[in-house]
Formats: C-alpha cells, structure tokens, sequence
C-alpha cells in the first residue's frame, strides 16, 4: 500500500460520531440561533469529526503511539477551546458552583486528563476496549471544557485574570511537558501495546515502519515531542491571546493633571 | 550637589552624617538596596577584571599557530574559569546590581520587599567567586569548561578538587540569584507606590518582574543538576557516569535546560535597559510598549522549551532535532518584534546621540547580527557543521558582549548621575564607546569567517593554516581595543565619582520615578512622588496640557498586591517545586526499568507508611495551629504546634531509622543507581523537613515569649506554607518510590 492509497482508503465511518456532531448543531441552533460565532462550532465539530474519522484514528487504533498522541491533543485542547468559543458572550457556564468555577478543578482536570490515560493499563485499554476508548474521548473533551472555562467562558467575569490565566496555562505547560520529557526519553514503553507487533489487519505496517521509517522506538519519542512542544505552543497561543486581553484594555481620556504634587 | 570636588567631599555624601564615624560598617552591614546595587556591580567589576585578564591571556595564546605561552591544561583553566566567571561573577552580579538600584526606585518603592534578604545575595557573590578561585591554590582550577560535561566533570576523569570548587561555588551562587529573584518579584508585587498599578509599570520594572520568574525556575534546575554532580563526585553515586549505568546525556539535558534560560536571564535585563534609554535620548514613547511587553512573556515562556537544540551535535535523533528546530526558530518571532519597536522608537525621534544611546545603539545592531546567527544554529544540520567552530564563539559573545556588555555599559552611563550626583565625562565616554565597539567587531566579526573556515572552539592551540593565522592576530588585537576601552571606562567611572559635573535630579530629561528623587536618593528614596497616571508619570508633571494617555485600572488585578511574607513563600516555594522535579525526574528515569541489585523490594514499605501518615497528619495539626491563631487563641496554637513538631519529628527519626538499616544491610548511595536516586531524592526532602522543623521551634520560641494580637501572626502562615509544600513533595515521593514499585 502507497502511502496515497492509505490516506484515501482508511476512513472510518464512525455513525456515532456523526450524529454527536449533528446533535451538537442542532442544539446549538435551538438555543443561540444562528450567528457568526457558529463558525468555531464548524471548527471545533470539524476537528472533531476529523480526528475520529480519518486515517489518524486508523493508525491510533493500535498502529501508532503518535497518532494518539495527537488524537489526544486535539480532543482535550483544540476541540473543547473552539465549542467554549462559539458560546455568545451572555452564556454562563456555572459560575456559582465551586466545582466548576475553581480553577484547581480545571487545572486538575485538564493536566490530570493527560497523566491519567498515560499510566501503562488505561492506554492499553483505550486501545483494547471499544469501552474504554469511548469513555477516553469523552472524558477528554468533558475535562478539556472544564480546563478552557477558566480562560475561555463567554462571560469575562467567569474568567481568570489575564496574569492569572497566563500563571494558569504555563503551570499546565509544565505539567505537561514533564510527562512528555519523560515519554520522549523513557527507556520503557509507555503503551505496550503499540510496541508489539499488531495484528496488521489493515496490512500498513509495512508502509508505517519501512515507508515512514516510523519504528515503535521512534513512534513513542513524536508521541512525547507531540506532547511536550506542540501542545505547550497551543497553550502558548492562549497566553499571547491573555496579554492581548491584558493590554487592550480600553484607554481612558486624560484627566487634567494635578498641578500641585 | 555642591559641587564640592574634593575626596572628602565626595566620600562625604554618600555617606549620613551619623555614618561617617564607622564608614566600612556603613557598607559591610547594610540592607539599603541602592549600596547593594552599588556593591553588587563593584563585585562584578572586580571579577570583569579577573575574566578580562583570562580571556587577554586566551587570546594572546591564540594569537600565533602552535604557540606555547600556555600549556593547554593552563588553557583549559583559563577558557573554563573566564566562561564560568563573566556569566556567574560579572554579567549577573552587574546586571542584579543594576536592577536591585532602579527597579524600586522606578516604581516607587522605598526599599526591596526583603532588604535582609537582599544583603544575603549579594555578600553570596564574593563569597561564591572566592570559593571558585580557591580552586586555583587548591590543586588546579575547573578545567572542563563552563558547561562542565559529564564523563569528563566525574571524578575518575578530573580527580583534582577543580570541579568540586566549581559545582559548590555556583551552588552558592545559585542559590543568591534565587533569592534576589524572589526578592525582585515581591518587590512588584508588593511595594509599588500607590497608582503604579501592573500595567503602569515601565518596561524596566515589567522586564525585570518578568525575568524574575524565569530566575526562580531556571536555577533550581541547575541547583539540581549540581548536587547530582556533587554526590557523583564525593559520595560516589553514579548520576552521571555510563560505567556505572547512569546517563552522562542526562547532565547535558539538565545543563542546557537551565543553560538556556540562562543566557535570557541576562539577556532580558539588557533588553529592559534598551527598551528605558532608547525612547529617552529619541525624546519619543517607546513604539508599541505593549507589544515589547507581551513579547518578553513569550520569550521566557519559549525559551524555557527549547533547550535540546544546544544538543543537536549530541545526536539525539531526527525526531528530536525536528521538533526542536522549528520551537527555537519561533523565538526569533517575538525577539524580532523588540527589535522593530525599538528601531520604530528612533524613527522620527529627535535622537541625541549621547554616550548612553551610543551604547544601545551599537547594541541593538550587534545583537541583529547575534541573533541572526542564532537563528542559522537553530537549524540542526547547519548547526553540526559549526557548533564546534569559532563561528559559535562569535555567535554567543555577540549576544554576551555586543548586546548584553554594551547594554551594561550604556545603562551605567544613564544611570551613574543618579547614582553619584555627578555626570560622566561624555568626551571619555565616546572614546571609551568606539575603542569597545571597534575592539569588539575586530575580535569577533572574524571570529565568524574563522569558524566557517573550520577552526575548532576549545582547543588551545593550531596549525599554521591559510588564513587563519592573520585572523587570529586580528582577533587579538581587537582584544586589547577592548581591554583599553575597560581601563578608560574605569578611569572616567573614578575620575566623575570626584571631579564629575553635578548631575541635578533629572540630567536626561527622562520620565520615570527613579528622576524624581535627587541625586543620589536619600535614604528612604522620596520625599514625596507626583501622582502616577502612566508609565511616564514625570513626562505627565512636566506636562500637564498634553499628559500620555492615562492607562486604565480595570478590576483588582491591576492593584493586586499580597501579603508580603505570604507571597515570598510562595515564590520560594515554586523555585522548590522545581529543583525537586528535576530530582524526580531523575528518579523515574533512573528506574524506570527494575535495578538488578537490593533495591526498591528492600524498602519496608509498611514502616514509612506510618511514618508518613504522621507527616501527612501534622499538615492537618498546623492547620489547627493557625485556626488557634485566628481565634486569637494562643495557647491552642502552642499545643497544635508542638503536635506538628511531634509529628515532624517521628518522621525525621523514622527516615533515619530505614537509613540506618538499609546501611546495615551493604545499601549506600555509591551501590546502584537505584541507592544512588533513592538517597538524593528522600535525603533532600527529608533535609527539607528537617528545615522545616528549625522554622517551626523558631516560632514555637517567638510564640513562648509573645502576645498574639488580633489573630495575626505572619511567621506562622509562612511556615505553614512550606510545611504543608514538603507533605506534598512526600506524597510524590512516596507514591513514586514506595508504591509505584507495589503495582508496576
């Protein structure tokens, strides 16, 4: 198989999937109606569908580390980021119950959500388990939304301060690319079940190891890098976007200046 | 001033009239944060004068292929102790001089948050630098660079004691910058005269703030990185040496990961004096002041993920090398976007060319050329090609002379009127400017062409090549314009210290605090400060028909200010939090695949348990210990506090007591990697608790002989911060290295 056969061949038509993403449209239409804030809902429920129908959810089925990663990635970070965005400005997600408007909570969620489907059974079992793998992707864009709300919920008055929130995103930052330090350099797999050799029922294994030069080692170290850099650029967009928030504040006009010091 | 010209006259206003009987101890003791600025750049002046010497004495060996003037172990000093010494004992000594003297002045601040605090970094210095260059009587200095490589550092391969000087005194100096950054960034946070909201500070006191932090992160992991070292060395552990199954790849890691930071840790500063003296001899606001802020966050955000790519000769794989590529390209983005502003400051400005611009002129074009050049080692395959070649060499001291030495310059030009109340010779300082500037593009701009034609950094000597051996001549030559350049430089700082015309309060015509006071400050720094609507308050005073636009306070952030105990413990603690990372790290690295020999299985984890249970219990206790103090009850303080000192305690003892067994049973640090991981993690926390105890029988002795009153005592929350900081390392530590093991 070329590698243009694989990118054309290997899409999953995922019914479930399709109907959360029409289910997301509809209700969102029927609450807000229709204006131009529904083009990040095109965006965020196209990255959706994206990354559970195209071949990236092929190779993450068991073939590749990285593309999990990945998968990860834009499921916790982008997809949830873009739906919050969508959201008109009077919205209020919550903020009198403590459980949501912490940002412990949200911290914890969004950095726990990486470690956690890390530890060595539950990746596993994401792959194994049709279960476990559906639970993933919710859990991820559920946690994923609670980690955003404190930067990104419609209400400016739901939201950190922008320090704040710069303090908030860089400690996720951390988190983050201490688990991806250590899944780059780990002498172990991190995911055992992507170092076996799968049972190549798509027969691509060939083109992945010998085309792609992808080999398990290689597969756990861009599922690491993916983790430690890209996903610290993502959060590093959110803080140029905080100082932004910061510093455009409006200016005032000048009052007369006080002649006596 | 009086203008008084005499010694005695200039000696005696820098002096109170009360201190003038026992000058010396007027300095040696003070807590006056403009004397330790003061005595921080004179420390660094000194040692300038020591790295001087050794780089004139490196250049004068390279002037000639095949010399012998040094013998190349003596080369190896020199190269190692001058990189060592104008990065820890000049650079950051001169630049947290500078910043100790402007930054509360210019927010107008009476003194740093913790002025005791301040005197302890700054006396670290010439105790750090005294301890480095014992090394020299003790057998030999450091010879393996700044950067000390392990297998080389280790001690099978440098036995001499070198090493040991070198790690212990930039441990000492480590941690004195730790202090001094948080002391910076309590500073901001707490004593901002009233209006000098955060976004009303100048873009000094923001870059100073901002570098602050990127201090408290970046030194730990050194810290880290040389404790590790030093137990290799002295203990016998195996962190670092292959032979022994440990990573010599892991200390480059931990080197760079600080080493990086490092270099905007002393970059940053120069910018922040760029982005003060720029605008003021333009006579024009700094263009896009928020766009030069914003892009100082980005870059210490950037420049702490980037660091592998000073490890692209190491080979760490083309997956690594890719991502880290196109990560350290993207710093040119927000550093370029400086660049712009301060070029559009000048664009229409009415530009006076005074000695200060010259300098930040020159150094805003040196570092162009720097960062270019920083730019084509982000690209790895250009990088293996010359990362070991003098092309290097001229690519980072451009960054360390061009930009951050003539930024130092120039800032010392601006601000030594107000220091000493008396102006500079500008006919001294030109000449001084173009003997450096000529000097440093003699030495350097060839040092580029030299690399590309192929000759090796760190070596001490070379063949009789083409070309190469006029390059070298002028590269030395050059280096003795510079040399002369610091003796005149000098010369004018002694000579307008005594014959200097007086300065008045504001000589520029600048627009921040620290010109509203005279010159020098007294010592409580103002009188009384005009009212602050802006970031050029005294722009706004001098005119009040046509003041800068008033920038907004919106919501409490802009007039956040915390308790000021409160918020240097917890600095302190973020700095913690990241010298034990680096340590767990370590440890899961280390193990992450089982030790062949006794190890985790030996460990009783049933006992520490208990142990623990008692450490996690007496965060509970101090809890109760402070709600005592709310209550204004003293005594249920009292008792909770010695139930945690109880607690404290039986764990200290319990930890001592599976030291001693594991002892008794052939366990030492030096046995395997897994003893030499598991003493340096829980020997350091429990070093920490034992700290801590010694904080907590403090306040347990300042509660035995005083009155509480209305519920508030400030020593307790602060501790209690840090107790409950080490409980939570222990139940990381705990879960890593006793649990972990129960269900992997």
């Amino acid at each position: 198989m070329t590698t243009q056969q694989f990118l054309t061949s290997t899409w999953t038509w995922n019914s479930q999937v399709l109907i959360a993403a029409v289910a997301a449209f509809i209700a969102y239409i029927r609450a807000f109606g229709i204006n131009h804030r529904i083009v990040y809902l095109l965006g965020g429920v196209g990255v959706f569908v994206l990354t559970l129908v195209s071949p990236l959810n092929t190779l993450a089925a068991g073939y590749l580390f990285s593309a999990h990663m990945l998968q990860h990635i834009l499921l916790l970070l982008i997809v949830p980021a873009l739906v919050l965005m969508s959201l008109p400005r009077r919205v209020s997600l919550g903020s009198r119950s403590w459980l949501i408007a912490n940002p412990f909570v949200g911290w914890i969620g969004g950095v726990g959500a990486m470690w956690l489907w890390h530890a060595r059974p539950l990746c596993n079992a994401a792959v194994s388990s049709q279960v476990v793998n559906a639970l993933q992707i919710w859990s991820l864009l559920l946690l994923g939304a609670i980690f955003w709300r404190q930067v990104l919920a419609p209400r400016e008055e739901e939201r950190l301060s922008p320090p704040g929130a710069v303090l908030y995103l860089f400690s996720a930052c951390v988190a983050c690319s201490v688990l991806g330090i250590l899944i780059t350099f780990s002498p172990v797999s991190v995911c055992p079940i992507y170092a076996q050799a799968p049972a190549d029922r798509l027969g691509i294994l060939n083109l992945i190891q010998s085309s792609w030069g992808i080999t398990p080692e290689k597969d756990q170290q861009i599922g690491g890098l993916l983790m430690w850099v890209p996903m610290c650029l993502v959060y590093l967009t959110a803080i140029i976007a905080q100082l932004a928030r910061w510093f455009a504040h409006p200016v005032e006009s000048a009052p007369v200046m006080d002649k006596a010091l | 001033m009086n203008g008084d010209t005499t010694i005695a006259g200039t000696v005696a206003h820098l002096l109170t009239p009360a201190e003038r009987q026992h000058w010396k101890l007027a300095w040696l003791s003070t807590v006056d944060h403009k004397r330790i600025g003061i005595l921080y750049m004179l420390t660094g002046l000194v040692f300038f004068v020591f790295g001087g010497i050794e780089a004139l004495l490196i250049r004068l060996q390279l002037m000639v292929p095949n010399n012998t003037l040094l013998a190349p172990d003596t080369y190896n000093w020199m190269f190692t102790m001058h990189g060592t010494t104008m990065i820890f004992l000049v650079a950051m000594p001169v630049l947290f001089g500078i910043m100790n003297y402007i930054l509360p002045l210019q927010i107008g601040a009476r003194d740093m948050a913790f002025p005791r605090l301040n005197a302890l970094g700054v006396w670290l210095v010439p105790f750090g630098g005294i301890l480095l260059h014992f090394s020299f009587l003790a057998g030999g200095a450091p010879n393996v660079g700044w950067f000390a490589y392990t297998p080389l550092s280790e001690a099978p391969y440098s036995s001499q004691l070198g090493v040991d000087y070198w790690a212990i005194s930039l441990l000492v100096l480590g941690i004195g910058s730790v202090s001094a950054g948080i002391n910076f960034i309590v500073t901001v946070l707490t004593q901002r005269a009233p209006g000098m909201t955060l976004r009303r500070l100048p873009l000094f006191s923001w870059m100073v703030f901002i570098n602050a932090f990127l201090i408290i992160l970046a030194l730990p992991i050194l810290n880290a990185g040389l404790v590790m070292l030093l137990i290799d060395r002295l203990l016998g552990g195996r962190f670092f040496l292959p032979f022994g199954g440990g990573s010599a790849i892991l200390w480059q890691h931990i080197f760079w990961a600080f080493g990086h930071p490092e270099v905007y840790i002393v970059a940053i500063p120069a910018f922040a004096i760029l982005s003060e003296v720029i605008p003021v001899f333009s006579r024009k606001p700094i263009f896009g002041h928020e766009f030069v802020a914003a892009s100082t966050v980005i870059i210490v955000f950037l420049s702490l993920l980037v660091w592998a790519h000073h490890m692209f000769t190491v080979g760490l794989g083309r997956a690594v090398d890719l991502f880290f590529v196109a990560a350290s390209v993207l710093i040119a983005v927000p550093t370029g976007v400086k660049l712009f502003n301060w070029s559009a400051t000048m664009v229409g400005g009415r530009v006076r060319f005074t000695t200060p611009m010259l300098f930040c002129v020159a150094a805003l074009l040196q570092f162009l050329i720097g960062g270019l050049t920083g730019v084509s080692h982000a690209v790895a395959p250009l990088d293996w090609q010359t990362k070991n070649s003098y092309y290097l060499v001229a690519h980072f001291h451009n960054i360390f002379v061009g930009l951050i030495v003539f930024a130092i310059l120039g800032a010392i030009y601006y601000w030594f009127p107000k220091m000493s109340g008396r102006m500079m010779s500008e006919r001294l300082g030109k000449w001084t400017f173009w003997l450096m500037t000529i000097g440093f593009n003699l030495t350097f701009m060839i040092q580029h062409v030299l690399g590309l034609a192929g000759m090796p950094r760190r070596t001490f000597t070379y063949p009789d090549l083409p070309g190469w051996t006029w390059m070298n001549m002028v590269s030395t030559i050059g280096a003795f314009f510079m040399a002369a350049a610091s003796v005149l430089f000098v010369w004018d700082l002694v000579i307008s210290l005594f014959r200097g015309k007086p300065a008045g309060d504001n000589p520029w015509n600048a627009w921040t605090l620290e010109w509203a006071t005279t010159s020098p400050p007294p010592h409580e720094n103002f009188d009384a400060l005009p009212p602050i609507h802006s970031r050029r308050p005294l722009w706004d005073y001098a005119n009040p028909d046509r003041p800068d636009p008033v920038v907004p306070v919106g919501g409490a952030i802009d007039n956040f200010r915390p308790d000021k105990i409160k918020a240097g413990v917890i600095t302190f603690i973020i700095s913690e939090a990241g010298f034990f990372g680096v340590l767990i790290l370590a440890y899961l690295f280390y193990n992450a695949t089982s030790q062949s020999g006794p190890g985790a299985q030996q460990l009783d984890v049933l006992k520490t348990s208990i142990f623990s249970i008692c450490l996690f219990a007496s965060s509970f206790t101090i809890w109760r210990s402070e709600a005592g103090v709310r209550a204004n009850n003293l005594g249920k303080m009292k008792a909770w506090l010695i139930a945690t000192i109880a607690l404290g305690g039986i764990f200290i003892v319990g930890q001592g007591l599976e030291y001693w067994t594991l002892f008794q049973s052939g366990v030492t640090v030096g046995l395997d990697l897994f003893a030499t991981t598991f003493f340096t993690l829980t020997g350091f926390h429990g070093l920490h608790v034992f700290f801590g105890l010694l904080a907590l029988l403090v306040v347990l002795g300042v509660a035995l002989v005083s009155i509480l009153k209305n519920g508030h005592f400030p020593a307790l929350g602060a501790v209690g911060y840090y107790w409950h900081f080490v409980d939570v390392v222990w139940v990381f530590v705990f879960s890593i290295v006793y649990l972990w093991p129960l269900i992997r």
